[in-house]
């Protein structure tokens, strides 16, 4: 299928959809679902219980029900998923803004009256239970950037620069808030999907490659004055570790990561057998089960398991990304590839900390990782993925806030 | 707003950098999990298995020390221990109320085991009790499969089979102290002297932390040895320190314990076992364990029979006796008594306990034979003689007059017979024992040649090569000894005092009895030996020396007559119940209080009726059998009065049971070919 466009203000050109061919567009129905993209999911999923389950096998490790609790969680959130992917995408539309406030409202209730765990205030207590407004923040913000830009493009030309400031400033917001508990890790998750957004929404190449250098050339000054002590000495051993350095750290960060990069590598090619490995059962790693769960992976699966994951998640993202393609509509495509984006930079972030790339900063394997909040996020961000697909052809409303 | 309903160009272009940004990044993670995985696989393997690997020490089982004959005087000994962990075993308190119903646990003795088990890692064990009786182990035993994280298993303690008979000969173990664990590094460094300075430097010395940078880029290496040989320490320190943690490890305290630890410890070796990243075993791996050498057995030349025999024949009397054999040197009996029992040293003493023995006025913790230094009273007689003799000043056959007096200048000496003992010759003066002989050839003699005899007879000096501690040299004094330590000039009166024995002359029981040796020996001096198995000490020099036969035998008949003939004032220790071969001696009667002149003139107070601390002691010498000499015998019966009445019949007795026991019979270990003699520089310190 073809589409014609109208007069395309920049380039005025045709355009091709490649995902034309795709065999069952068009229903709206649960038959219409991206069910191989749902299979995938549940691999991934089952992957993540699995080893969970070999991690409650150390000594005294995890508590025995982790793997079962992790299960009934993505039981559960496949419902919401599919639920939420039968809702029609124009009210994910009117909702985005109300969502956005309604997590940032949360953002700053956490400011005041969260919790304190692990150091770092992110838990809001309501009632019985627990949750991270960061968490919801994260589909949030792309709903807004998506609805946001929706509207804006059609209005101005897409290189006209004020619209970005306000994105920046959707961006900027929450990011500041969540950086202040703090929470260095989905800080750069948050900004780094955000700009994504931006770079799709076609801001100039000019601009992006002037935030490039001002970013590269804050490094040093964002180190200096905007970091906290213990920041500063993840990445001082992220150097240390980079520059081969002193192996005989053993109580900081660099003992984690030293002993997930033994961990890792003495999986070999093929590992040393599901259950059996040694440095993770023995608890040579810590936070084995959620962070740093690839350990298990890599140590137990080998190479063979640990990139047979990271394609299952390259599959996962690129059909997100050719789902945001096939959208008729900004809000669509802006909200799908918005929701890969933060997924990829999970996955990145994840995987190069654990491997040694990137400082400790703390992000879960989604999906993988044992953790409630983190796997209701990725469920809704789904759901909303597969709502777009589904919907790829609704109309959004045209204009108002809500 | 219908405007914009189909995907711009921008955006798939745009999209489409993503994806090949993306691609590159999975790349790029993917990459370096290959390198990790595939190409450092090895090495990193490697290191994963060394996390797991511990090696745990394993501690050697200390060697026995034997007597004589084989028989062992101190042991290893199985004993059950309970302990408990505390991660297992739930509420402490219900616990250790179920064990307290076997083995008798005070509460205050519950909580500070539940103390000492929180202050400590969950997984470890924490001791209830140990030296279980048979009854409770088997009980416990059979009770710990319900006790949760109840641990009741055999552990391996010191004992001393024969209890206080050895108490300061074998000394005892304890657990090593922060101190002993400094000497047990600095032995296993085996420093050389510059080293030794060097440490000490570092130990004591100010470092100048800029004058060191000088140094080193003046290329001084200096600095750089100090900090290498203090890692050297730190490392075998923390070694030795793990070990000495071991339930099961002793370090020797006093005695052979002591000087043949390193011997009787062995080396230890290590159990590998599976460790979580907490330092909990999972599981041992017997392959890779390495052996434990245990520790070497030591021989003693020591009889147990006659050390037994010796201690019951003092009965309550206190004292020491030192038997030898003439020939060897062997050391047959080392006995000091009363003693303490070696084995409630071994898992700690209490104060309380500790006190008793430190405040009891018979200094049971002190090692009377080779630490104890008594005057020897009369003696010393035949030193005097021999240096008489030697000197030439007087002849064998001179006659000087006794009328139990002897005056000098305006001071007047008294003979121990009130009433003299008239005209007596070298032979009678000896048997007799007169004093007033005895003040007349020392004046002759003079100070200075005593001493020289004194010294060439073993007095002044110590043996350190025995395999004891401690040690008293006791004094021979002379004008430049009282000079450096009285500031006083030497009087004449002294040198009489010297002829009998007294004054500032102090010796030690093993003193005399290889001065009794080398006069049964002829002359020849006696090296005194312990180790007949063992670490080979080398012998300090000393002014030791031959002397003359025929002057020796002179001697020999004195003592013999002292025993044996008329006069003699010993008449009741000289019968061995041998028939004809009898045992030679000398009586000796140290004062322990200033007789004063006005006490001689109304007649001494006699012994018998002061307080005992007062009393003289009492002393015996001899060797046996008197023809063919084995055997030498010294006897010390503190405050025991007089020396023919207290010590000789002691000195009979023990005597006599060694000649029935045959205690100089051939060992049951090989003696060593190159057993060291006087002079030689051994090399193993232990």
């Amino acid at each position: 299928m073809t589409y014609i466009h109208d007069a395309e203000r920049q380039s005025g050109r045709r355009y091709a959809n490649t995902q034309a061919s795709m065999s069952f567009m068009g229903s709206s129905g649960l038959g219409g679902l991206s069910w191989g993209l749902v299979a995938l999911l549940t691999m991934t999923a089952l992957i993540g219980t699995a080893m969970l389950y070999s991690t409650t096998q150390a000594g005294s490790g995890a508590e025995a029900d982790l793997w079962q609790r992790h299960l009934t969680r993505f039981g559960i959130g496949l419902v919401a998923m599919i639920s939420l992917a039968l809702v029609p995408l124009p009210i994910w539309f009117r909702l985005s803004y109300i969502v956005y406030f309604g997590a940032l409202v949360l953002l700053v209730a956490v400011e005041f009256a969260g919790s304190v765990r692990g150091g770092a205030q992110r838990w809001l207590e309501i009632g019985p239970i627990a949750i991270q407004p960061s968490e919801p923040m994260k589909v949030a913000l792309t709903l807004a950037l998506a609805r946001y830009y929706h509207s804006a493009l059609a209005k101005v030309p897409t290189d006209a620069v004020r619209h970005h400031l306000v994105a920046a400033m959707i961006i900027l917001v929450p990011a500041a808030l969540i950086f202040m508990q703090p929470d260095f890790g989905t800080t750069l998750a948050l900004v780094a999907s955000g700009g994504v957004i931006v770079f799709l929404s076609g801001l100039r190449k000019e601009i992006i490659g002037a935030f490039a250098l001002l970013g590269i050339v804050s490094v040093p000054l964002i180190y200096t004055f905007v970091l906290a002590d213990y920041q500063k000495e993840r990445v001082d051993t992220f150097i240390t570790q980079l520059s081969g350095g002193d192996e005989s750290q053993s109580l900081s960060e660099g003992y984690q990561i030293e002993q997930a990069r033994i961990a890792i590598g003495s999986g070999g090619l093929t590992g040393k057998g599901y259950m059996q490995g040694t440095q993770t059962k023995l608890e040579y790693i810590p936070e084995q089960h959620t962070d740093f769960i690839l350990t298990v992976i890599a140590e137990e699966l080998g190479f063979v398991g640990a990139a047979g994951l990271m394609l299952i998640w390259a599959a996962i993202l690129v059909w997100c990304l050719l789902i945001a393609g096939r959208c008729s509509e900004r809000f669509g495509r802006f909200a799908a590839a918005g929701v890969a984006a933060t997924l990829g930079f999970y996955i990145v972030f994840n995987v190069g900390m654990v491997i040694g790339l990137l400082p400790v900063v703390g992000v879960p394997m989604p999906l993988v990782s044992y953790g409630g909040t983190a796997m209701m996020t990725i469920m809704v961000a789904f759901g909303l993925i597969l709502s777009a697909d589904l919907h790829r052809d609704s109309r959004m409303p045209e204009g108002g806030l809500l | 707003m219908a405007a914009d309903r189909r995907p711009s160009e921008v955006f798939v272009s745009r999209r489409n950098i993503l994806f090949g940004a993306g691609a590159l990044v999975w790349t790029g993670l993917l990459g370096r999990l290959a390198q990790l995985q595939l190409l450092d696989g090895e090495e990193l393997r490697e290191k994963a298995a060394d996390n797991e690997v511990r090696f745990d020490l394993d501690p050697p089982s200390r060697g026995r020390i034997l007597d004589r004959f084989g028989l062992p005087l101190a042991d290893h000994r199985q004993a059950g221990r309970i302990a408990i962990i505390r991660e297992q075993a739930g509420d402490m308190d219900t616990v250790l109320a179920e064990i307290s119903k076997t083995v008798d646990l005070s509460p205050e003795r519950r909580e500070a085991i539940t103390r000492r088990a929180r202050n400590q890692a969950a997984f470890l064990q924490t001791e209830v009790a140990r030296e279980l009786t048979y009854e409770e182990f088997a009980r416990l035993s059979i009770h710990a499969a319900q006790l949760p994280g109840v641990v009741v298993e055999i552990g391996d303690t010191r004992s001393y089979p024969r209890g206080r008979d050895f108490a300061h000969v074998l000394g005892y173990v304890a657990r090593a102290s922060q101190k002993d664990i400094n000497a047990l590094t600095l032995n296993a460094l085996d420093l050389t002297t510059a080293e030794r300075r060097l440490l000490d430097e570092i130990e004591y010395g100010e470092w100048d932390h800029h004058a060191a940078i000088d140094r080193a880029i003046r290329g001084d290496q200096t600095d750089i040895r100090r900090n290498q040989l203090a890692n050297r320490w730190s490392d075998v320190a923390s070694e030795v320190n793990r070990l000495y943690k071991h339930p099961d490890m002793r370090t020797g305290r006093s005695g052979v314990e002591a000087t043949c630890n390193s011997w009787l410890t062995g080396t230890r070796g290590a159990r590998a076992v599976v460790t979580n990243a907490a330092g909990r075993i999972i599981e041992r791996v017997p392959d890779a364990d390495r052996a434990t050498v245990p520790g070497k057995d030591v021989a003693l030349t020591i009889d147990s029979e006659l050390q037994r025999a010796a201690i019951n024949r003092f009965g309550d009397e206190t004292g020491a006796c030192v038997v030898i054999d003439v020939e060897s040197g062997d050391v047959l009996a080392l006995v000091s008594t009363p003693a303490f029992d070696p084995n409630d040293f071994v898992n700690g003493i209490s104060q309380a306990d500790y006190d008793l023995l430190r405040n009891n006025p018979d200094s049971p913790l002190y090692h009377k034979a080779f630490d104890g230094v008594y005057p020897p009273g009369s003696t010393f007689k035949m030193v005097v003689a021999t240096a008489a003799l030697e000197a030439g000043v007087v002849s064998p056959t001179e006659r000087i007059r006794c009328n139990g007096r002897y005056r000098l200048g305006r001071r007047t000496w008294s003979c121990w017979k009130k009433e003299g003992h008239g005209p007596v010759n070298l032979h009678e003066a000896l048997k007799g024992s007169c004093d007033t002989y005895f003040y007349e050839i020392s004046r002759r003699t003079g100070v200075d040649k005593i001493a020289d005899v004194a010294r060439r007879f073993g007095f002044g000096r110590s043996w350190s090569h025995l395999g004891l501690t401690g040690g008293a040299r006791g004094v021979v004094p002379d004008p430049a000894w009282k000079e450096a330590n009285r500031g006083e000039p030497w009087q004449q009166g002294e040198t009489l005092n010297y002829g009998i024995g007294q004054g500032f002359l102090t010796s030690t029981p093993l003193q005399l009895a290889t001065m009794t040796a080398q006069l049964a020996r002829g002359g020849r001096p006696s090296v005194p030996q312990m180790l007949g198995i063992g670490p080979q000490f080398s012998i300090e020099r000393g002014e030791e020396a031959t002397l003359d036969e025929e002057i020796i035998a002179m001697m020999q008949r004195g003592m013999y007559g002292v025993t044996s003939e008329g006069g003699g004032t010993a008449l009741r220790s000289g019968d061995l119940g041998l028939g004809g071969p009898r045992m030679a001696g000398k009586t000796g009667t140290a004062q322990v209080r200033y007789i004063s002149q006005a006490e001689r003139r109304s007649g001494v107070i006699k012994n018998e009726d002061l307080e005992r601390r007062l009393r003289d002691h009492a002393l015996f010498v001899g060797y046996a059998p008197h023809d063919d000499p084995k055997l030498a015998i010294s006897v010390i019966v503190e405050h025991g009065g007089s020396g023919s009445r207290a010590a000789g019949p002691v000195a009979r007795d023990i005597m006599a049971e060694a000649l029935r026991l045959d205690s100089r019979r051939e060992p049951s270990w090989q003696r060593l070919a190159g057993r060291p003699s006087l002079g030689d520089a051994g090399s193993d310190r232990g």
